[in-house]
């Protein structure tokens, strides 16, 4: 084994693979662009109609508006613009013309006036999106009408409004505005990892398995290079284009999260240089894992197809500690950091809720990283060297 | 000069080569003749060392290709059935790759090329990216390719398949051009006017054994046959047992 021939190798297939378009557009644009775009466009969709439907005046259409003047003049009062109600208000919410509408009986006046609860219709669609915040509204200012119709009752009959609420619930909220943020970028570890493996799933493909079916892996098992030094200038090839991918995955993120006005929620999205270098610092051990399993895919399947079939597998597999820390949330312990992927996802988390990272968690996900790799390519080098390999 | 010794060789349950043994010396073109699935192919890869034998020893130059592949296989220039080009690659591209996998500093490289250049006359196209390339371009950047490290001993696996009637002779006369300088050379066909054309010593092949060895002349006087055709014929039925 020579480092000449591991350069050569390295040298030939990043630059065979850079005149090939649709590897370009997949480990350059697809892989790692991915993510950032769903991201920004899905917050920016979710909080621009959260915040618009909050500050915007309410569209309530009201039927029977004229046997509660008092209640139609608070509601008034606070932003809510009384329309005339459809014909037949539970057809026209069903059907989506109206996201809500509220129904004042005949009987109203009597019950108001003889102190029974008088009954007020909210006509809804519980199974509508773009309804849940009006009629959550809607709901938000008929309850505080009734509360302060209390208040005014038991004030005329000489009682302390305040008997009526024997506990004073007050929320403490000990997060800060960044580590609320940080919820909203539960998704980034994943597409950093997915980027990743995007970026040498094809590389690792075509320099084995595709080298194979095409035929020029016979003449070249034929050269005086030894089978290690082939596979390790084609793992270092498609670890560096991972790397390349992780690269642009975590600038685009670095571009995409300040768009999103997550300070109008109350929180801080804290995503900046600083944080976009160590989230690619945790993930560079993971570069070498990826495009040592990927080799090693590559090496045992028998043809292009069955080899991206393994690997659309494998992008799946670094999702699964993620899912379990997303139904179990957890706080980071040493031996999770044995874990890789797991590691990488806890660490990019700590870095983005802005606290600082354990050195000695670093190391162990470093190490455990890296430990993995080389066991991943110490199997890819006994494929290569079996006589199966080429047949 | 190549020296196979008794080389055996199973897939499974099927033997593809059972103890077959002969010598190509140097400055001589020797032929493996035989049927399609008889084995050739399966030999030759043992000697380039991509398969490994289950018995018996492949020496280049006196170098055994189980202890010392590497070496070996610096001493051999294999052209395989499947040519194998990268068509994202120049030809050049494809030439300077095995160059430098097989060592060659670039001076050296660049020198060998320029040879190769007037050789194999792929002046005109060696510059272009092979992926629109004819058949008869491919094989030479392919030939060229196997030739780069000047290696002293050639292997050809059925090189001449698919080519057209200027081609085929083109490569005749790098075959015997190779032989003039003194190298061996190794290559497998069944087409007989091929072997008869070009071979000095013929070595028939059948069903994995060895079933005949010697010049185009002594296996026609061997048989009895003036037709060399008509003499593998015979030497075949004669392995089969009906003769």
């Amino acid at each position: 084994m020579t480092l000449k021939a591991v350069l050569t190798v390295f040298r030939k297939e990043t630059r065979d693979n850079a005149r090939d378009r649709r590897t370009l557009f997949r480990v350059f644009l697809f892989g790692p662009l991915l993510g950032p775009i769903i991201f920004a466009g899905m917050m920016n969709a979710v909080i621009s109609m959260n915040l618009g439907s909050a500050t915007k005046a309410l569209d309530l259409p009201v039927a029977g508006a004229q046997y509660a003047p008092n209640l139609i003049a608070f509601l008034r009062a606070h932003h809510a613009k009384i329309e005339p109600a459809p014909e037949d208000p539970a057809a026209a919410v069903k059907a989506g013309t109206a996201d809500v509408v509220l129904k004042i009986p005949a009987s109203y006046p009597e019950d108001f006036v003889a102190g029974r609860p008088a009954e007020v219709d909210v006509v809804l669609d519980a199974a509508s999106q773009s309804g849940a915040a009006p009629v959550r509204r809607v709901k938000a200012l008929l309850n505080a009408y009734s509360s302060q119709l209390a208040s005014l009752r038991l004030l005329a009959r000489g009682v302390n409004p305040a008997a009526t609420h024997p506990l004073a619930i007050i929320d403490r909220d000990v997060s800060t505005p960044t580590a609320r943020g940080a919820m909203l970028l539960g998704m980034v570890p994943y597409f950093c990892l997915f980027a990743t493996l995007m970026g040498g799933f094809y590389l690792a493909i075509d320099t084995t398995a595709g080298e194979r079916e095409r035929g020029s892996l016979e003449p070249l098992l034929g050269t005086a290079a030894s089978r290690p030094s082939l596979m390790l200038g084609k793992l270092a090839a498609t670890a560096f284009y991972s790397l390349c991918a992780l690269a642009i995955a975590v600038a685009a993120f670095g571009v995409a999260i300040p768009t999103v006005p997550a300070a109008e929620l109350g929180m801080q999205l804290n995503f900046g240089a600083y944080e976009a270098l160590w989230i690619f610092a945790v993930c560079v051990p993971f570069v070498f894992l990826g495009a040592a399993g990927l080799t090693v895919i590559a090496a045992f399947s028998r043809s292009f197809k069955e080899a991206q079939a393994w690997m659309s597998v494998a992008l799946i597999v670094p999702v699964l500690p993620l899912i379990f820390v997303a139904v179990h949330p957890v706080h980071s312990q040493w031996w999770m950091m044995l874990i890789p992927s797991l590691s990488q996802d806890l660490l990019i988390m700590t870095v983005m809720k802005g606290t600082p990272i354990d050195g000695g968690f670093f190391a162990l996900s470093i190490i455990s990283t890296l430990v993995v790799a080389a066991i991943l390519a110490a199997y890819a080098m006994r494929l290569y060297r079996r006589e199966r390999l080429l047949v | 000069m190549i020296e196979v010794d008794a080389i055996s060789k199973r897939f499974k349950e099927v033997v593809a080569v059972d103890r077959v043994s002969f010598t190509a010396p140097d400055g001589r073109i020797t032929g493996l003749l035989g049927e399609n699935g008889a084995g050739k192919s399966t030999t030759l890869r043992t000697i380039a060392t991509v398969l490994r034998a289950d018995s018996g020893t492949v020496r280049i130059d006196g170098v055994d290709v189980r202890t010392a592949p590497e070496d070996a296989r610096h001493r051999l220039g294999v052209l395989p059935h499947s040519h194998g080009l990268y068509g994202r690659l120049t030809g050049r591209e494809n030439i300077r790759y095995f160059g430098e996998l097989n060592g060659l500093a670039d001076t050296e490289l660049d020198a060998r090329i320029d040879t190769l250049v007037q050789t194999l006359d792929i002046g005109s196209f060696i510059d272009r990216r092979t992926e629109g390339f004819s058949h008869g371009q491919k094989m030479k950047i392919a030939l060229a390719r196997a030739l780069i490290h000047d290696p002293r001993n050639v292997v050809l696996d059925e090189p001449t398949n698919g080519l057209d009637v200027m081609a085929t002779r083109a490569l005749r006369d790098v075959i015997r051009a190779l032989r003039a300088e003194g190298r061996c050379v190794l290559f497998s066909s069944h087409v007989m006017q091929e072997v008869a054309a070009l071979c000095d010593d013929i070595v028939v092949i059948h069903n994995g054994r060895p079933a005949g060895h010697g010049s185009p002349d002594a296996l026609r006087e061997e048989t009895g046959e003036a037709d060399l055709e008509e003499a593998f014929v015979k030497i075949i039925a004669r392995a089969e047992g009906r003769v």
